[in-house]
């Protein structure tokens, strides 16, 4: 609990509007795009980083627990004030200060929805590639915080791959910056990249400098329709093989086809098994030699119907079905928890018949979506959390699958973070060592343990 | 009490946030309560017991322009705008009305009251502006860009059956709202021109009422019943093609909110339902005629507004746009986000004038970006909020058939 001064002080200091502590207001920070709710005692919108470092010292000096968040879209509960205290919203901070098209870099606040950012550096013929499934909503410093990544990743990477510097307020309240805004800097340990990923749990970030691309000429798609996943597995492998980067490659397995149907009527075959779509990017010749090259592999592994696309308008109807997948899966059951384990990319075919079986012989109901390029798979577990049952087998579920992904070389997330979804399987990925290592680390950013507790690395208390 | 099937709802949202991106409101405010999924949230935690609804709850509530566009983007399918409607009216229950607001409404909801009291309003206008107004204005808008009251109401303007020239082609109920009639009756005349050039008999129900939305969407159910029922025993759909309206909103009630009420209130929904399946927006109904050879050119540069109750409560985004650019010479322009809502939101705008105001001046810019001279939108509460908040006279606000009236009497000259 954070003592009535402490608050009157912050209320005196941003107002009503940007401290809230009514009942109401905290119920709508109880939760993110994670299953679990957690009530905070307050909810402040800093606007600058001195606001950040005024908030801070006063959280160390109090002891007071402080949580970021950004939108709250993230998927395993990192924004959640898991022991109460205060979350610092930076929905409110949230300008473009720079687009640099001379430099090819940017710098935003942490606000700045990504989608928001990405139409503007476009306007100046750039290209900022990052683009998590939550784009539209999801927040530049949350996906600094997940290193967020999503379907451009096998091509363009994800969101460490773009940090140039950050300004963070530490959690004693001292501002610091961290890298700068050339393309090549070895001043120092990288302590921009230890930041992006960490969770909000060593440093608040406050100040985003990012690098921008030239925004590739054009784009094809391509669209292959198969009634086995093996041959779609092999299609991925060829692709690979052959030197081609599309950038992106995305699988749909035949739960999320038959989804799609019932709920688009995209006119997708009802008894395929998996559907692969693929874009290509780049100057024009490249692209039409490309996108042949593509359509090719996919006929010679057994593809049933391949559809290349012929203009950009063609380009969004193809992507239509993938940008339903989502909404089409949810709307089968009330929750949808949406899994990343991830998985070297050959082995990418065997895992998801592997998450089908677990689903099956557990009961549970799972979709499989996957960013197949990269080997990143996005099960989506249908349920009723209301449902104490069967969230019992959804766990046990999740568990098969993370245990799978660890045996064959993979990670527990690939791109959603660990939070508080999978706290508990980072021992069976990270030694004691590196656990040790980590936990060194927090200390050093965070005494006090304030910053985003009982998350991620559970400290010592927990 | 909220019915079974709708409390259900509050189970489909999965948090994901993409209502947020969807929401004009929060896009202004920024915070979780602002946006639908913080008020699915709520909703959820009063029905659930753990929420007492409070003041600030019902403010919170009423934080919403009930634009729908939440509703359309949940991938969950989540029915956001029907449960903020649902809730809104227990609150009506426990709080009331604010008195201002509960005199408009009883107005709409009056037969004998709102002719009685347009004829005044127009003669002492001044004094009963004053009555609403904040510095001079009323929400966003200035008293002078409050549109003048017709002289005499549209209805008594026109003989109850208005017979087609020539070869008679189709036969309409014509339902033509408390804004034609009282304020836009270059809308009502224009209607009545077109469908009559095109063989269509119109009968005039000289009984109806206000179709009683701005009633049931403040929370007033048990009042907008009255309206509700007059006009579905006033309209008699069985011997016409179709109930024509020239106002997004009230085709949104009668079409679809009409039954949502009356099923949600366990009344009979068979009238309702019959009267649904024959509402046609004016340019919905347009379309299916082939326009071409009456129309004559018309100058100028338009572009076209999407009234949140046309193109998301009735699905109706082509229609007025294919009679646009069918007109000649006028040159059709898309502004981006033609489907984002203006920020009038009816009584919103009044209520919260600040938050009203940001959302309506991204319009604005959209609509300058175009270079247009002419907006077209088929809702007068939209008109009102563009126009009223315009600093200059261009470009002009229209509704569709207007400009279709003006090219089939150019088509003549």
């Amino acid at each position: 609990m954070i003592r009535p001064e402490v608050l009157e002080k912050f209320t005196s200091i941003f107002g009503s509007q940007r401290c809230k502590t009514a009942k109401e207001d905290l119920l709508t920070y109880a939760y993110d795009a994670y299953i679990r709710e957690c009530i905070p005692d307050a909810v402040i919108f800093p606007k600058s980083s001195q606001e950040v470092s005024e908030i801070m010292r006063i959280a160390s000096a109090e002891n007071l627990f402080v949580t970021p968040r950004g939108a709250g879209s993230g998927l395993v509960g990192d924004a959640l004030a898991k022991r109460g205290g205060i979350v610092l919203c930076f929905t409110m901070m949230n300008r473009i200060l720079e687009i640099n098209a001379a430099n090819r870099y940017g710098i935003v606040e942490p606000g700045v929805v990504i989608a928001e950012f990405q139409k503007e550096v476009e306007r100046c013929n750039l290209f900022y590639p990052p683009d998590p499934g939550s784009a539209a909503v999801a927040t530049m410093g949350g996906a600094v915080a997940t290193n967020a990544g999503g379907m451009r990743g096998v091509k363009y990477g994800v969101t460490r791959d773009y940090l140039l510097g950050l300004e963070i307020v530490l959690p004693s309240g001292d501002i610091m910056t961290t890298g700068s805004v050339t393309a090549k800097d070895v001043t120092g340990y990288d302590l921009t990249r230890l930041m992006c990923g960490s969770e909000g749990t060593l440093a608040v970030v406050t100040r985003i400098i990012v690098r921008l691309l030239p925004k590739p000429q054009t784009k094809r798609t391509l669209q292959a329709v198969y009634d086995q996943i093996d041959k779609a597995g092999t299609t991925v492998s060829r692709i690979i093989e052959s030197g081609i980067v599309p950038a992106a490659l995305e699988l749909m397995d035949k739960t999320v086809i038959r989804a799609l149907e019932d709920f688009a009527h995209l006119g997708l075959p009802l008894d395929a098994e998996a559907v692969l779509l693929m874009d290509v990017d780049g100057d024009p010749d490249t692209v039409e030699k490309q996108a042949a090259a593509v359509a090719g592999f996919c006929r010679e592994q057994g593809a049933r119907e391949v559809r290349v696309s012929g203009s950009e308008k063609d380009n969004e109807q193809l992507w239509a079905a993938r940008r339903s997948a989502f909404g089409a899966v949810a709307r089968m059951r009330p929750n949808c928890l949406i899994e990343d384990a991830t998985v070297p990319v050959s082995h990418l075919t065997s895992a998801i018949k592997k998450v089908i079986e677990i689903g099956q012989r557990n009961d549970v109901l799972i979709a499989v979506l996957a960013h197949a390029g990269d080997g990143n798979l996005h099960p989506l577990i249908l349920c009723d959390q209301r449902d104490t049952d069967e969230m019992r087998r959804v766990q046990k579920s999740m568990d098969e699958i993370v245990d799978y992904a660890l045996s064959v070389g993979g990670t527990l997330s690939g791109e959603h973070g660990i939070g508080i979804a999978k706290s508990k399987y980072l021992p069976k990925q990270l030694s004691e060592t590196s656990l040790n290592v980590m936990r060194a680390v927090k200390k050093l950013f965070d005494p006090q343990g304030i910053l985003n507790p009982g998350g991620f690395l559970k400290d010592e208390q927990s | 009490m909220i019915s079974e099937q709708l409390r259900e709802e509050v189970h489909k949202c999965i948090k994901c946030g993409l209502c947020m991106n969807a929401c004009p409101v929060y896009k202004q405010l920024y915070f979780e309560a602002a946006s639908p999924r913080g008020k699915v949230q709520l909703i959820r935690k009063v029905l659930e017991g753990d929420l007492e609804p409070s003041a600030h709850f019902h403010d919170i509530m009423f934080t919403c322009l009930l634009c729908e566009n939440c509703s359309v983007n949940c991938p969950s399918g989540l029915k956001v705008d029907r449960l903020m409607k649902a809730m809104r009216a227990e609150l009506e229950r426990k709080f009331g009305l604010r008195w201002q607001k509960r005199m408009v409404l009883q107005l709409l909801g009056s037969s004998r009251l709102l002719p009685f009291a347009m004829f005044w309003g127009r003669v002492f206008r001044p004094s009963v502006m004053s009555l609403f107004a904040r510095d001079g204005k009323v929400g966003t808008i200035p008293y002078a860009k409050i549109p003048l009251i017709n002289s005499v109401p549209l209805i008594r303007q026109y003989p109850g059956t208005i017979s087609p020239d020539g070869r008679q082609r189709g036969r309409v109920l014509y339902f033509t709202g408390c804004a034609t009639n009282y304020f836009f009756e270059n809308v009502g005349e224009s209607v009545i021109a077109v469908l009559k050039r095109l063989g269509v008999e119109v009968i005039l129900p000289k009984d109806q009422m206000c179709c009683g939305l701005p009633i049931f969407l403040s929370g007033a159910r048990e009042m907008a019943l009255h309206n509700i029922r007059h006009n579905l025993r006033i309209l008699d759909t069985s011997e016409v093609d179709a109930v024509v309206v020239d106002c997004a909103t009230c085709g949104a009630a009668l079409k679809k909110e009409y039954v949502h009420i009356l099923e949600e209130m366990g009344e009979d929904t068979r009238a309702a339902t019959a009267v649904a399946g024959k509402v046609m927006d004016i340019a919905q109904y347009l379309v299916r005629f082939d326009l071409a050879g009456h129309l004559g050119p018309v100058q100028g540069r338009v572009t076209y507004h999407d009234p949140c109750h046309l193109v998301r409560s009735q699905a109706v985004r082509e229609e007025p746009r294919r009679l646009l650019k069918m007109i000649p010479k006028l040159e059709f322009v898309e502004m981006s986000g033609s489907d984002t809502c203006c920020g009038g939101g009816g009584t919103f705008q009044w209520e919260h004038p600040d938050i009203a105001l940001g959302i309506t001046k991204k319009k604005l810019m959209a609509i300058a970006e175009t270079q247009a001279n002419l907006v077209a939108s088929g809702c007068p509460g939209c008109r009102l909020q563009i126009c009223g908040n315009l600093e200059s006279q261009i470009p002009q606000v229209v509704h569709p058939v207007e400009l279709l009236a003006k090219s089939m009497d150019n088509a003549d000259e």
